[in-house]
């Protein structure tokens, strides 16, 4: 029984000592998804009209460039994914005549790692990349935001123009790895 | 034989008062204790439909996606609530975890007081006082207590990938 007495007590005071619980935790996860999106603003057509000149002699005059066009895009890549990439092309070449396309810088709203634009280039049917470089990157939605594009038609080989009237082109832009 | 039930009696009251003064001072000696209930927090991103935009960055758990229960023996008077974060295995310092108790839980105990922790504290790799708890004269027991998460930074420039961690809540004196 006196053995009882004593062990009782210090029993009790080890089992709540060692027992007591004083942390404890719970989880959190989030999952960030690859995201690949590109778009035009604002949407629409543009178009462009060659002018005749009015003194004999002189070409025909090229139309101003069109700077209307904004290239929005969201980016969000793999710690080891590859660099994202635009690239453009036109459905169809119009004899004589060159559209070229120079993307600006990004501005706006924007941030992350956003894309390096290339020089101008002229376009034709195979793609080729006007901006390089795009990580996780978001550069605002609508006009004013990301890559304003500058469109430039002129006559190359003047011996290939013809008169014609509503020629449409189609310029595809694709964002690729 | 009346010796017998002398020596009896005897014995007997004294293995209740052994037994009393035993829980006395297992309470005095036991620890503060912390029960962590309520749920795993999955962070819900919705997604992005219009190129150009980023996610809106922030998000919030349930007002009671956490229950703490915490007691605070009468011997020791008072505790704090500490909470941080450990990458379980993989996480992104650029997402900001936040915690606040948005209730008090319950207690039957009228004089203890829960203070402190009621706006969003950001959570670290180290132990950050989220709140406190006072008792006075009495075991302060609180159960239930009510914690929010909030989830900051999220954006396309973290990269992709599916993030875990735990959040580790931990009582101890102040």
């Amino acid at each position: 029984m006196s053995n009882f007495r004593i062990f009782f007590p210090v029993l009790m005071i080890f089992s709540c000592t060692f027992l007591a619980q004083t942390t404890g935790n719970r989880a959190v996860g989030v999952t960030l998804p690859v995201v690949t999106l590109m778009d035009i603003e604002p949407p629409g057509n543009i178009s462009f009209n060659f002018s005749a000149p009015t003194e004999a002699g002189n070409p025909v005059i090229a139309p101003v460039s069109n700077t209307s066009k904004w290239l929005n895009y969201t980016s969000a890549v793999a710690a080891a994914g590859l660099p994202r990439r635009i690239t453009a092309s036109i459905n169809q070449i119009i004899p004589g005549i060159d559209i070229k396309i120079q993307a600006a810088a990004a501005s706006g709203s924007g941030g992350g790692v956003l894309g390096t634009p290339s020089a101008q280039l002229t376009l034709n049917t195979t793609a080729q990349t006007i901006i390089s470089g795009i990580r996780g990157a978001y550069t605002g939605n609508g006009a004013n935001n990301g890559h304003r594009l500058t469109l430039t038609l002129s006559a190359n080989t003047y011996a290939n123009l013809s008169a014609r009237t509503n020629t449409p082109v189609v310029i595809t832009y694709t964002i690729t790895e | 034989m009346e010796d017998y039930n002398e020596s009896f009696k005897n014995n007997f009251f004294f293995s209740i008062i052994v037994l009393m003064l035993s829980i006395s001072l297992s309470q005095a000696k036991a620890q503060r204790t912390l029960t962590v209930g309520g749920n795993n927090w999955t962070v819900p991103i919705p997604s992005i439909t219009e190129a150009g935009t980023n996610y809106a960055g922030t998000y919030e758990s349930a007002a009671n996606q956490i229950l703490l229960t915490a007691s605070v023996p009468l011997l020791l008077g008072s505790g704090k609530v500490s909470v941080h974060y450990e990458a379980n295995p993989t996480w992104n310092s650029s997402l900001i975890l936040n915690a606040r108790r948005t209730g008090d839980g319950t207690t039957v105990c009228v004089l203890c007081s829960i203070s402190g922790g009621t706006t969003y504290q950001p959570i670290g790799l180290a132990d950050v006082e989220l709140f406190r708890i006072v008792a006075i004269a009495t075991l302060a027991s609180y159960s239930n207590i009510p914690i929010q998460l909030q989830l900051s930074g999220v954006s396309v420039t973290v990269p992709a990938a599916t993030y875990n961690s735990r959040i580790v809540f931990t009582i101890s004196e102040i």
